[in-house]
């Protein structure tokens, strides 16, 4: 398998307080990888990292061969990354097509091609929103903004993607629509990296998965499923219970 | 009202209004046939033109019709675009120090005659702005909040440096500069037209090409990098363009007080927040708008009120109005 993301000896620190410890990761092209891990256990900081918000840190981080810090932005951009940030607030009152035009803006000189106008409208008909397009996104639900902010995203049609979690705010149903799509997009070819704090949600749909721990970087895909209930059980620091999903497993706190 | 007749008022509106702006005025108002005549008599080059009837409509009116739309659709345009940028709905052109950077430099102008008022102003009022933008620099970037605070702070070094000029002023100069600082349109000239025209053109046009991209910006600088678009240029490009724009306005008619904050949001209210239609509907509406001040002040009051002092009165009333109806808007 391919890895398209490496990352070497990643280290970052918010003043003396150390977030990341000579962090290593590699993760597939093409593949849904999903990073759980506590509040506060340095996954937004990695997210911020690899999404280019933050760029003060020591190690490497490759984007296919490229360091993050010498991806460019607009269409100059070799390889276009798209993320959605876990906390968004808006002033202005516009239009959902207005904010998921802006999501082409890095394929435009100046002004919206009929291209662009088409595919905001196939984003939306692909996530049954359509219905929505000419309201205002501040009226929207928690939920709804989540999925609108999502196609902003996905409507650059990004190499790869990177949610933070991307099911906050969001019911059962909307849990399992975002996260089915997101798989579909893997299974198309796009690189998928995701944050999420459900553990069995992960194990569902996540092709491959990554545990923070101590400000490293574990993975979890070949664990055995001892040697997983142990890790969730330190990472969480709680008793949990394993019971089976259709032949999955699924770990429930322990009560 | 259908957004098509809206988009038809953005034209039709100003037209008439430079017309009808044409025929007021103190020394007698003209009738349409009068000005068609006119206008007739100038194009086709016979008949004899009234000499006092030419100097006042050529030399009087024109240019402070052309003056007044101008400026007003600049205070307009960079209200919009600051708000923006800064994601800000009670940001003006003001807000980062160039009214007050500029006041301090006509006034300075008007003491030590070195350069003339209108350059003076239009490098004080630059000059403040980049003051700003550097003191808000913290850890090698800039915030929202910290550039308003560091306009705030520029805007109070600025006023206590003109207040300090006034003290040492003698009263003539006193008077002058005073009345400078509330706003003259009544000195409008073809002179003062030139000079502001071409800074002005070319900022309206920037902003007018960059108009998507400030959508982007609107939303946060986060949610631009995630669909690929660097903030960080386009924000300083657009900020320079605005105080361009801001500067020569000021440098050619003096400080309007909370013009740029209030027309912004009225467009706003019309055309919604999208700054596509939003920047041509700013440069309409406020250069309508601000000419109908203009011509009320001109030819309504019995003495001329300085439009500086006329904007901030009308203004008060009208700004708590919108905040009240867009006050659900902004808080959720």
């Amino acid at each position: 398998m391919k890895s398209i993301i490496n990352i070497k000896n990643l280290s970052f620190s918010y003043g003396k307080e150390l977030a990341l410890n000579k962090l290593n990761a590699q993760f597939d092209a093409g593949k849904l990888s999903i990073i759980l891990g506590r509040n506060g256990s340095g996954k937004s900081t990695l997210f911020n990292i690899m999404a280019g918000i933050q760029k003060k840190y020591d190690g490497q981080v490759y984007f296919d061969g490229c360091e993050r810090r010498n991806i460019g932005t607009g269409k100059k951009r070799t390889i276009r990354i798209g993320f959605l940030n876990q906390f968004h607030h808006t002033t202005f009152p516009f239009t959902v097509r207005e904010v998921i035009m802006t999501g082409r803006a890095s394929f435009q000189n100046f002004a919206p091609s009929a291209a662009d106008k088409e595919a905001v409208i196939l984003i939306l008909e692909r996530f049954n929103l359509l219905h929505l397009i000419d309201k205002s996104y501040i009226s929207l639900s928690g939920g709804e903004r989540q999925l609108v902010l999502l196609c902003r995203v996905l409507v650059q049609k990004p190499d790869i993607l990177m949610l933070d979690e991307p099911t906050n705010h969001l019911d059962l149903h909307y849990q399992i629509a975002v996260l089915k799509c997101i798989k579909e997009l893997a299974n198309e070819g796009t690189t998928v990296l995701c944050v999420m704090h459900d553990p069995n949600l992960a194990f569902m749909y996540g092709d491959n998965l990554y545990i923070m721990q101590n400000k490293q970087l574990v993975d979890i895909k070949d664990l055995e499923y001892r040697q997983l209930h142990v890790l969730l059980e330190e990472t969480y620091q709680i008793p949990l219970v394993q019971l089976d999903n259709q032949g999955r497993n699924l770990f429930v706190p322990k009560i | 009202m259908n957004y098509y007749v809206k988009v038809t008022l953005l034209w039709l509106v100003p037209l008439i209004l430079l017309i009808g702006s044409l025929m007021l005025g103190t020394t007698g108002n003209l009738t349409i046939t009068e000005l068609l005549d006119y206008v007739n008599k100038l194009i086709t080059n016979n008949g004899v033109i009234n000499a006092p009837q030419e100097t006042i409509l050529w030399k009087v009116r024109l240019p402070r019709i052309v003056l007044t739309f101008l400026v007003g659709s600049s205070l307009a345009v960079a209200g919009a675009v600051l708000q923006a940028i800064f994601r800000n709905p009670i940001v003006d052109p003001f807000t980062l120090g160039i009214s007050s950077g500029s006041a301090f430099g006509a006034a300075l102008a008007m003491l030590f005659p070195i350069m003339s008022v209108n350059l003076s102003a239009f490098i004080f009022g630059v000059c403040a702005v980049a003051f700003t933008y550097l003191v808000s620099f913290v850890g090698a970037r800039t915030t929202i909040v910290s550039m308003v605070l560091s306009g705030v702070i520029v805007s109070g070094a600025f006023t206590a440096l003109l207040t300090l000029l006034q003290y040492m002023s003698d009263p003539y100069k006193l008077q002058a500069i005073i009345q400078w600082t509330m706003g003259n349109l009544h000195t409008a000239s073809w002179q003062k037209v030139q000079s502001a025209f071409g800074p002005i053109i070319l900022g309206l046009v920037v902003v007018l090409l960059l108009r998507f991209k400030l959508n982007v910006l609107a939303l946060g600088d986060n949610e631009a990098l995630a669909v690929g678009i660097n903030p960080k240029y386009l924000k300083l490009a657009l900020i320079a363009v605005s105080t361009m724009i801001t500067a020569s306005a000021v440098a050619a008619v003096g400080v309007i007080s909370l013009f740029g904050l209030i027309v912004p949001h009225m467009t706003r209210m019309a055309f919604g927040p999208n700054n596509n239609i939003g920047i041509w509907a700013n440069i309409s509406i406020g250069g309508s708008f601000l000419l109908i001040i203009d011509d009320f002040s001109r030819a309504v009051m019995p003495f001329e009120i300085p439009v500086g002092v006329f904007t901030m009165i009308i203004g008060t009333p009208i700004f708590i109005i919108l905040m009240r109806k867009s006050l659900s808007i902004w808080s959720s």
